[in-house]
């Protein structure tokens, strides 16, 4: 069970991070005026300066927030179940190569969560990763990446 | 009038049979590829390109804006019916046209759309048709300080008029620009924001982005309920589309309005993009139901399809009479017109009267053709709905990762995606409006670069953006609306309007 206070605490502190990133990388490139004209620092440090600004309020008014359940276990099941295996099929990329990495996630999608029978989930694996061949490679010459498997088998 | 003459001629030209065909070829790909994220009317364009090298400019440059065209609609069929944008300018529809398809009406999201795109295009059309010969004039008097004023009027619009909180709209917004500033800095040429990362240099894709961010966030969101896509009759019903565009006179004001949006930003160059969330913002807060948009509210569609196609068709305008292009693909197009040894500026219109009149001509086709063929295949996409989601989510999901890679053909742009993800979701469950992000990614490096032309033209002086009535006026409307908030929030106003992106 996650309260809103959780998420919105969680929320603002992640970007008051990435604010307070931008404004110390931006340092880097000057702030100020140069010869050129603005630095190229300046609006990246004002941006990153806001960010910082806006979460503080946004975590201070988070937490003074009601308490309100937002995510409650069942949720979060669900959630975990459709991010979980992208995470995966994300993170198989570089080895197995899309085609592959894509046949196989739907394969396991099908099969595993959806109780539907092999022959199918095989067969809608195998369809996937054609389909992605014929748009991508044939029609509209994108190269998809093959993976460390793939070229290694020299595909 | 002269032009009108002109008009006729180029139709004489446009009506041939081998550029209707052409018409016919560049809209259907233009269709598929607004369809598909990842492949945008930029890049169906490029490909398309090498191919025209053999044909007469007059010719390739109909083949080329019908798929603009093509692309234009398709963008809006994936809004409606997936929530993901196919095409950066239907980001907008997304956010009435989905929740109307939702509901069981996708046949009315649909037909709206397309009406209101139709109009706008034709607006769009009329206008170029009659301003033609003396833009010139009018764009001229548009300098960085004048550009930037019609960013931060855009930026500052929905601070002040859009329903989120707005220190949220803020941070939103900030954190949009950042993203857009990282990589190569186009005045001074260093790198920004990398943090190490040297596939960074290139910068985050805006398509990127905008998929993580409604295709995998919209997802994430909707997989928390267990009730998924609704069962959705499967028929186009003809008859609802017929009833559908009869009805849309009923929002004339809306329509006309929008389309005044959509041709000012088009030729300004704001863009499609920008033109479709500030037609948005402004119709929630005057229309009639404002309140209800979000929902599924027709006018939160008219608003934004109607703006985006008369944008999409005015920034012609600007790319052929000064070179300045209005959009990514109008960029694209303006580099084939280079390499067709045609120089867009104000003496094209003078030396290459047939080229330019028969692409106008030529424009009024393109947009028919584009209706009549998106409408047939409607059925076609309507039909996806009934898919059960089982089946939906892991495609999106493919679609979305090949899409992201595909983009520059960098993994990292995978994971950047999937990150934008988790941000759409928590955005979306907080309150945090998504729309100032997106535009602020899109437009974010433009409005840097006009402000800091601008203060390279005045030596650093800030006065230069009330030098003149026009800069001054725009200047001080975006100011009055960022303070609004404030302003309210001291009267004691409590604003209980629904978020601009829900």
């Amino acid at each position: 069970m996650i309260s809103r206070r959780a998420f919105e605490a969680a929320t603002a502190t992640l970007t008051g991070a990435f604010g307070a990133a931008v404004a110390i990388s931006s340092l880097s490139n000057g702030i100020g005026w140069s010869s050129a004209g603005v630095d190229a620092g300046t609006f990246p440090f004002i941006t990153g300066l806001i960010i910082l600004c806006g979460s503080v309020c946004n975590l201070l008014r988070g937490v003074l927030a009601e308490h309100e359940r937002m995510l409650d276990w069942s949720k979060l099941k669900r959630l975990g179940a459709l991010f979980i295996p992208a995470a995966i099929y994300v993170g198989a990329i570089p080895l197995a190569g899309m085609y592959v990495a894509s046949a196989g996630y739907v394969f396991g999608t099908f099969a595993v969560q959806s109780r539907v029978s092999l022959a199918r989930s095989l067969l809608a694996g195998a369809i996937t990763a054609a389909a992605l061949y014929l748009v991508f490679e044939r029609m509209f010459e994108v190269s998809l990446p093959r993976g460390l498997l793939g070229e290694a088998a020299g595909f | 009038m002269e032009n009108l003459e002109a008009l006729l001629h180029g139709f004489a030209i446009a009506a041939s049979f081998y550029h209707i065909a052409l018409m016919l070829v560049g809209v259907l790909l233009g269709i598929l590829v607004g369809v598909l994220p990842g492949l945008g009317a930029p890049n169906g364009v490029s490909l398309l390109l090498p191919l025209t090298f053999g044909m007469q400019p007059v010719s390739a440059i109909i083949l080329l804006s019908s798929m603009y065209w093509g692309a234009l609609f398709g963008g809006s069929v994936t809004s409606i019916l997936f929530n993901i944008p196919g095409e950066p300018s239907s980001v907008a529809t997304t956010f009435d046209g989905y929740p109307m398809a939702r509901d069981g009406r996708p046949t009315t999201a649909l037909a709206t759309a397309f009406g209101s795109a139709a109009f706008g295009a034709l607006v769009g059309v009329v206008l170029i048709t009659l301003l033609a010969s003396w833009v010139a004039k009018v764009a001229l008097a548009f300098g960085p300080p004048e550009y930037f004023a019609v960013y931060f009027l855009a930026f500052a619009s929905f601070v002040g008029m859009g329903g989120s909180p707005a220190i949220k709209t803020v941070v939103s917004l900030a954190i949009g620009f950042a993203i857009a500033a990282i990589g190569i800095d186009t005045v001074s040429g260093s790198v920004r924001l990398t943090m190490g990362i040297d596939e960074l240099v290139k910068g985050v894709s805006f398509v990127v982005a905008v998929m993580g961010l409604f295709g995998i966030g919209e997802l994430m969101i909707a997989v928390e309920d267990e009730l998924h896509v609704k069962a959705i009759s499967s028929k186009v019903q003809w008859g609802e589309v017929l009833r559908t565009i009869l009805h849309l006179p009923r929002h004339g004001w809306a329509l006309v309005r929008s389309a005044a949006i959509g041709c000012w930003m088009g030729i300004t160059p704001g863009g499609p993009t920008a033109a479709s969330f500030m037609s948005y913002g402004i119709a929630k807060r005057f229309s009639a139901r404002g309140r209800y948009f979000g929902s599924g509210e027709p006018e939160g569609i008219i608003a934004p399809e109607t703006a985006d196609h008369a944008a999409g068709t005015s920034a012609l305008l600007p790319m052929l009479s000064l070179g300045i292009p209005g959009s990514a693909t109008a960029a694209v197009m303006m580099g084939g017109l280079m390499i067709w040894g045609l120089n867009p500026g104000p003496m094209l219109f003078i030396e290459q009267k047939e080229f330019v009149w028969g692409l106008i001509a030529s424009m009024y086709l393109g947009n028919i053709v584009a209706v009549v063929l998106v409408l047939l295949t409607v059925p076609m996409f309507a039909a996806l709905m009934r898919v059960p989601f089982f089946i939906i989510a892991p495609m999106i999901l493919i679609v979305c990762v090949v899409g992201a890679y595909s983009v520059s053909n960098s993994y990292l742009d995978v994971v950047l995606m999937m990150g934008f993800g988790v941000l759409g979701y928590l955005f979306k469950k907080l309150n945090y409006p998504l729309a100032p992000l997106v535009l602020a990614i899109v437009i974010g490096d433009k409005a840097e670069d006009a402000f800091r032309q601008a203060m390279l033209m005045s030596q650093g002086s800030l006065g230069i953006f009330f030098s003149n009535t026009l800069v001054a006026t725009l200047v001080i409307a975006a100011i009055v609306l960022l303070l609004l908030p404030l302003a309210l929030g001291l009267i004691g106003v409590h604003r209980r309007l629904a978020p601009i992106d829900e």
